[in-house]
């Protein structure tokens, strides 16, 4: 499904993914774990293809083909969902506006019918109250003034009305309360699928029990400097970075 | 990239001018330039008594020895007023018709304007007054409005039928000598409505007037008179295009507002008259003047604006809040494209006690365009514990635009507390990507969040401008969800 | 002696003479009118102003060279007809303090070299017609603080500082004006170079029927310029506190970054307080913002320290204080601070309706 060779890239002219490579075929969930600022966002950003992230080389092959030739929303469109460590606030814009338009926007560039207002609230009703997102939470502008908790609810409540195939998820258990970590695990569970992966970007293994990974790999300096499986998210819970950064350097 | 694409695709939003063709209907003019004989003759073919004459030639005397004023930030050659028409009107109209006897022609023409004069119109429970260039041709729901006591009709109807209330109001609060282009107005306007709502009376219908320039060469002086009794209520609802020409045409409108004790009026502008081209050839010159006079107690003047086009604009909805606890808001979003020049903004007036205001400024500028908020909140001495609050939003779409914001705050009372707040600021890149990662194009994404930019405004549109408004915004609004 | 700028002169003498005493009618002087107070005669032929200093790292120099630069009209007129003139270089550091003893009219140039540091106190105690124009140029990195003390005093008091700054350097300036028949001062700075910063403070305390007027311009001709102005007045009796500030951001001077704050407190039924906060946005890689506000003196505050047993006079003085605080905290000089905050003690009385 994803194939990264050898991918350099930078932001602002400086390189901060050097040599990155990584392999992850659908029906597979992959954890990628590491210190701050060793890049993980940066990966994150450069696969969905965020303006000013620069690939300098090396490259990225989705479902067979060459993903920097794509636009943002051409990527979205195929299928590539990235739920943002960061969600952003967009003043004005009603949030089920939001999804309808970026719905819509989705299946028409799939040469699918557009959804009617109706139809689209149908799907989001459906998923939001399993997210326990509110109502009223969808008559507000996007993400704004909602808590952290209430943002990475959000970002779920998408990926499962988006239903990507390849989901990426920077950090979403951060700033979750258990209950909530126990909701969004459930929501990716639910989504695995043969045909989907996963790249599930975390500091703690804890979302790792409820999602419990195929691979996991340690991010270091821009590099993926360990792999192993689910254990060594354990390991690296009881030990820490800094031994096996110490030992890739 | 992507996000480069997107500065050309949203500068490409406002320049789709639907509204450019030109109606080919004989028309009858006054002979070119501007004398006493020309106010004359546009009165004498108005029918119009002798005290409104004079009213116009004593207009006409002022304004020859005034100057154009210069202070706005907007540039453009010298206007000749002598190589203008100053009255167009269509052959062939006689005075009284109902809309089946409206030539078909007219009618295609408000077709394609989007007007909806027909049986829509019925449903959506609007009364249109279409002014043609400078005569009212067609005017539906009269009966109703009757009923209710309202009178809506052209203000030259006005001026035969009921000039005592004419004569009361006119001019009473735009004074014939205020600027250059409202006493050019008072000598030669031609046409434009009056609006009288009676004690205690809610208007029972949203009223609504498009009003379009068709003849080329030809200025289009509309004169508007508002009156709202005591305790009433009147939503007025105005729409303006105009065809694409070479030329550049002038448009100098008048429009007096007048809220007595208790009265409300809510006034909604869309404005699109043609922008010109993209390399700022042509276009309309939009130099209006329009002032409201909460003239009593507890009454409330309201302004909304939707400003996309025209070459230039000049215009500065404003109210004088008079009357104690009067209310009075001006809801302004201004977009400029290409070479279009906006300099718009708002005066508020606090002359009485408890009195508030509220501003809310949306600026959009792209291409090589400029668009200035110009306003100005004062509070007199005995304005006692008067409340403004302004927030000033400028958006830059591109590298070579401007966005302009001078606001006035004038205090002369302790009590009395003024708010200002303004941003200049460009889309924001997280925003913009973070649409385009749930697959949304980037012109669908700007204009989401320009939307969202301007949501504040356009909630204050009735429903059905709204719609009209959303799309010139270059918005997607599609349905009901939200 | 100097041909070009004799030339510049007479060109400023004919450009004055040519407007005119400013007055309301000019937009720049919308709220200051000049014109009940002096003809342009009495402009013309100003008294030298003299003046005591005290300057330590500067070099003196005859300022008869250099551009001529200046904010405004009244600006030009110094510039025109100030026989005296003073020329301030500083290589490394310097400090100066300057008192103008009487009223007329000067002309000052103050330049520092690249990496140089300036610190410069200037007191403008007003009285008659007092016109001082001051030039002020910053080299590369480049940093100079100015104090601009101008006690209550009589006539017409205008201070004209142009000032250019060159890349990475910064100036700083707090002003504190306690009012005049009229009291201007006008600033002009440009950020030049790249990095070039400006920050701006400022408070006016005027009673009685006095005036202040605090015009600012700064002008972000350079990309990652960083300018910030807070302005505070308090306006009692018949008195007229005004502040104009105007931000501008030229073509291409993208990641230009810049905030304005204006605030006014009227405590009287006959005082004036007016603001003009502009910007003028050229470019869109910027963030810009200002925000402007009056008001009286806020009641649940008042209402709250009177319930706490603090008499209404003092619990107004600790609430005026408190709106002044903020920009005295950005001046950095200690002792100034605290000849700041004596100064509006002395103010205090006066401007909430004590003797
Ligand atoms: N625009 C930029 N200019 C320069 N450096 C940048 C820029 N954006 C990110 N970086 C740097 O790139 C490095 C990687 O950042 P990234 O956000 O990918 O880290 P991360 O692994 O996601 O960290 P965290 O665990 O804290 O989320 C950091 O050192 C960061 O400071
Ligand atoms: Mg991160």
């Amino acid at each position: 499904m994803l194939e990264i060779k050898d991918l350099h890239a930078a932001v602002d002219g400086k390189e901060i993914l050097k040599g990155l490579s990584l392999t992850v075929n659908a029906g597979e969930v992959h954890a990628i774990m590491g210190p701050n600022g060793s890049g993980k966002s940066t990966l994150s950003y450069v696969l969905a293809g965020r303006a000013g992230y620069k690939i300098t080389s090396g490259s990225i092959r989705y479902r067979g083909e060459d993903l920097a030739a794509l636009a943002p929303e051409e990527r979205a469109a195929k299928g590539i969902f990235l739920a943002m460590q960061y969600p952003v606030e967009i003043p004005g814009v009603t949030t089920l506006t939001f999804l309808k338009t970026a719905l819509n926007a989705q299946r028409r560039a799939r040469g699918e019918s557009e959804l009617d207002a109706m139809g689209v609230l149908k799907r989001v009703r459906a998923r939001a109250s399993e997210l326990k997102v509110s109502e009223e939470m969808l008559k507000r502008a996007l993400n704004v003034g909602f808590s952290g908790g209430e943002k990475k609810r959000l970002e779920i409540l998408q990926m499962a009305l988006f239903e990507p195939r390849l989901a990426i998820l920077d950090e979403t258990d951060s700033g979750l309360d258990i209950d909530a970590l126990k909701l969004v695990a459930e929501g990716v569970n639910a989504l695995r699928a043969p045909e989907r992966a996963m790249l599930v970007i975390t500091h703690y293994q804890r979302l790792l029990q409820y999602i419990v990974p195929d691979r996991v790999h340690v991010l270091s300096a821009g590099r993926i400097v360990r792999e192993g499986g689910p254990e060594l998210a354990h390991e690296l819970e009881a030990k820490g970075y800094e031994d096996i950064v110490r030992s890739a350097a | 990239m992507a996000a480069v694409e997107t500065r050309e695709k949203v500068s490409a939003l406002a320049e789709k001018y639907k509204y450019g063709f030109v109606t080919d209907i004989e028309m009858e003019r006054a002979p070119k330039g501007l004398s006493e004989d020309t106010v004359r003759y546009i009165s004498a073919k108005k029918g119009e008594p002798d005290w409104m004459l004079a009213w116009r030639l004593s207009a006409f005397r002022r304004w020859v020895e005034m100057r154009e004023p210069n202070w706005a930030r907007v540039h453009y050659p010298k206007i000749d007023y002598q190589d203008a028409y100053y009255y167009a009107a269509p052959k062939n109209t006689p005075a009284k018709q109902s809309l089946d006897e409206v030539d078909p022609k007219l009618l295609e023409t408000y077709n394609k304007l989007g007007i909806p004069l027909s049986e829509q119109m019925l449903l959506a429970g609007v009364a249109v007054d279409a002014v043609f260039d400078s005569v009212s041709v067609a005017t539906t729901f009269k009966a109703k409005l009757n009923e209710a006591g309202v009178i809506f009709c052209p203000i030259s109807e006005a001026i035969r039928d009921h000039p005592d209330l004419v004569r009361k109001y006119l001019g009473t609060v735009v004074p014939v000598t205020d600027n250059f282009f409202s006493t050019l107005n008072s000598a030669v306007f031609s046409d434009g409505t009056f609006v009288f709502v009676p004690k205690g009376v809610r208007c029972p219908m949203e009223l609504s007037t498009y009003f379009r320039i068709n003849a080329s060469e030809t200025g289009q002086f509309e004169r508007t008179l508002i009156i709202a009794d005591e305790g009433s209520y009147v939503s007025y609802l105005e729409g303006c295009t105009a065809p694409k020409r070479d030329e550049n045409q002038l448009h100098a409108a008048v429009v007096e507002l007048v809220a007595l004790d208790g009265a409300e009026i809510k006034y909604s502008t869309v404005q699109n008259w043609y922008p010109g081209d993209e390399e700022g050839k042509g276009g309309i010159y939009n130099f209006v003047t329009k002032r409201g006079d909460c003239r009593g107690r507890d009454s409330k003047i309201s302004w909304t604006q939707v400003e996309t086009g025209s070459a230039i604009t000049w215009k500065y909805p404003s109210c004088i809040l008079r009357g104690d606890n009067s209310v009075g808001e001006f809801y302004s979003i201004a977009i400029a494209n290409h070479y279009q020049q906006a300099d718009t903004g708002t005066k508020m007036i606090h002359l009485g006690r408890n009195t508030r205001s509220r501003i809310v400024s949306k600026g959009i500028s792209a291409g090589r365009a400029q668009n200035t908020y110009r306003g100005l909140v004062s509070v007199h001495p005995k304005a006692a514990n008067a409340r403004n609050h302004t927030q000033c939003d400028s958006l830059l779409i591109g590298k070579q635009c401007g966005a302009h914001t001078v606001p006035y705050i004038e205090s002369r009372n302790p009590s009395a507390r003024i708010e200002h707040e303004a941003t200049t600021s460009k889309i924001a890149e997280d925003q913009l990507f973070y649409c385009l990662q749930r697959g949304i194009n980037p012109e669908e994404a700007v204009a989401l969040i320009v939307n969202g930019f301007c949501k504040e405004v356009l909630q204050q549109l009735p429903m059905e401008f709204a719609v009209e408004a959303q799309k010139l915004v270059g918005i997607s609004l599609e349905g009901s969800v939200g | 002696m100097n041909v070009a700028l004799d030339a510049r002169r007479l060109k400023a003498a004919e450009e004055f003479r040519a407007a005119g005493v400013p007055h309301r009618r000019m937009e720049a002087w919308k709220y200051s009118d000049l014109r009940p107070l002096i003809d342009a005669e009495q402009v013309a032929s100003a008294p030298a102003a003299q003046w005591s200093i005290e300057a330590e790292g500067v070099e003196l120099f005859d300022p008869a060279a250099g551009e001529g630069a200046f904010a405004g009209i009244m600006g030009e007129a110094s510039l025109a007809f100030a026989t005296a003139t003073l020329g301030l270089r500083v290589k490394a550091a310097g400090r100066v303090r300057i008192a103008f003893a009487t009223p007329g009219q000067a002309r000052l140039r103050i330049v520092l070299d690249d990496g140089a540091r300036l610190d410069y106190v200037e007191s403008a105690p007003g009285g008659g017609l007092q016109n001082i124009g001051t030039e002020i140029v910053l080299g590369r990195g480049a940093r100079m603080t100015h104090a601009r003390l101008a006690q209550r005093a009589g006539g017409a008091r205008i201070g004209d500082v142009s000032v250019t700054v060159a890349e990475g350097g910064c100036y700083r300036l707090h002003c504190a004006d306690f009012g005049s028949d009229l009291s201007r001062l006008e600033l002009d700075i440009k950020l030049r170079g790249i990095g070039a910063q400006a920050h701006l403070s400022g408070t006016s305390v005027l009673a009685q029927g006095l005036h202040a007027d605090v015009t600012t311009h700064v002008d972000h001709a350079a990309g990652d310029t960083c300018s910030t102005q807070l302005f505070k007045l308090v306006a009692a009796d018949k008195a007229r506190a005004v502040y104009q500030g105007r931000i501008t951001v030229r073509q291409g001077a993208d990641g230009s970054d810049s905030r304005q704050t204006a605030k006014g407190l009227l405590l009287a039924e006959r005082a004036e307080i007016d603001l003009k906060p502009e910007l003028e946005i050229f470019a869109d890689e910027v963030k810009c913002a200002h925000g402007a506000a009056v008001g009286d003196l806020d009641a649940d505050s008042l209402f709250y320290l009177r319930s706490r047993g603090i008499a209404d006079d003092e619990a107004r003085a600790l609430l005026i204080r408190a709106f002044l605080a903020e920009p005295l905290d950005e001046v950095e000089d200690e002792a100034m601070r605290a000849a700041l905050w004596a100064a509006i003690e002395d103010a205090l009385p006066g401007a909430m309706g004590q003797p």
